[in-house]
């Protein structure tokens, strides 16, 4: 009898250890919403010398990716996965010798993509609240160095139910270890601070 | 031997003061004008700055010994006998580099008209400089 009774026990409980953790996960995480980074989003970077502005921007995003957000509850800070990819290249400042320029600042050759990771958001947009302020962390890394900032979020809410997010932050070149451009022995500088806008226009699906 | 290198560095200084105290003033007065040097062909990271600042006595060692082997061929006042220099260095020496720099280089013609027009001007100052120190 009491090999038999054994027997029966020992698959029960590798059963129960078996879907334990995942009852345990399902409790503590909810659904995630799923966000498809559409390829209207764009990243622009705003910047100066000592004799000029400059505006570039990288106006299409060709890779629509997808991003992760877990909420645990509706107004408290959600954690995202996911990152976009950008195109180093593909950045124009609507002046050609200083879309070449700052192309070479950025060792596109060397580091081609620009990627934004994101970490989290204070609070997960509320859609029936059409226009409102969040926090949130990022990453970037450019030109081979990855840095984390605090990005200042904006949202619409589009008509047609998707979100969009523009995330502003100020950043420096010395941030990724770059030096700003300097030309005829330094009496034409680059300032080191660059302000850096990208829009994210995000379809969720549930 | 002793001539030519003093008339250079002096004409050296004298270039620098001015070459280089214009440039900074034209940069900030006509900023506009500069845009096109934000371009990859420049040197950007600094490394050669101090090249840069090292061309006024450059020019001016290479122009000291050039007046010193035909100072004989310019003649009258010091202030034509510069003119004439600073022409016959423009002739000989920048329209032809410049010409292959416009050529080969994507930069404006106004950039290069610019350069031209601060060599001639640099070798006159020089020039009219030599016909007093060395005539």
């Amino acid at each position: 009898m009491k090999p038999f009774t054994g027997s029966l026990i020992r698959p029960s409980l590798l059963l129960f250890f078996i879907l334990l953790p995942s009852f345990a996960f399902k409790a503590g995480h909810p659904d995630p919403v799923k966000w498809i980074l559409t390829k209207e989003c764009t990243l622009k970077v705003n910047g100066s010398t000592n004799i000029n502005k400059f505006s570039c921007i990288v106006p299409e995003y060709a890779q629509p990716d997808t991003l992760i957000c877990y909420k645990d509850n509706k107004n408290g800070p959600i954690k995202i996965t996911g990152s976009m990819a950008l195109d180093v290249q593909k950045f124009d400042c609507k002046h050609a010798v200083m879309t070449n320029d700052l192309r070479k600042t950025l060792k596109a050759k060397i580091y081609p993509k620009i990627i934004i990771k994101f970490l989290n958001l204070s609070k997960y947009p509320d859609v029936y609240n059409r226009e409102e302020a969040v926090k949130g962390a990022v990453t970037i890394e450019l030109a081979g160095t990855v840095k984390r900032f605090e990005v200042d979020y904006k949202y619409v809410m589009n008509g047609n139910g998707n979100l969009k997010l523009i995330g502003t932050k100020q950043v420096n070149f010395s941030d990724f270890n770059i030096s700003p451009p300097r030309k005829l022995g330094g009496m034409i500088k680059t300032n080191n601070e660059l302000n850096v806008e990208f829009v994210l226009n995000v379809k969720t699906l549930n | 031997m002793k001539r030519i290198i003093l008339s250079g560095l002096i004409a050296g200084a004298l270039l620098f003061i001015l070459c280089y105290g214009g440039l900074y003033l034209g940069i900030r007065l006509f900023p506009a004008l500069f845009m096109d040097y934000n371009n990859p062909l420049f040197n950007s990271d600094g490394n050669r700055d101090v090249f840069f600042y090292m061309h006024a006595f450059i020019i001016s060692f290479a122009l000291s010994w050039f007046w010193d082997r035909f100072k004989g061929l310019f003649h009258g006042h010091f202030i034509l006998r510069g003119l004439e220099f600073g022409f016959v260095y423009a002739m000989v020496s920048l329209l032809p580099v410049m010409w292959i720099t416009f050529s080969s280089l994507d930069i404006t013609f106004f950039m290069v008209l610019s350069w031209f027009l601060y060599g001639f001007f640099q070798a006159v100052v020089a020039g009219t400089l030599f016909a007093k120190l060395n005539p």
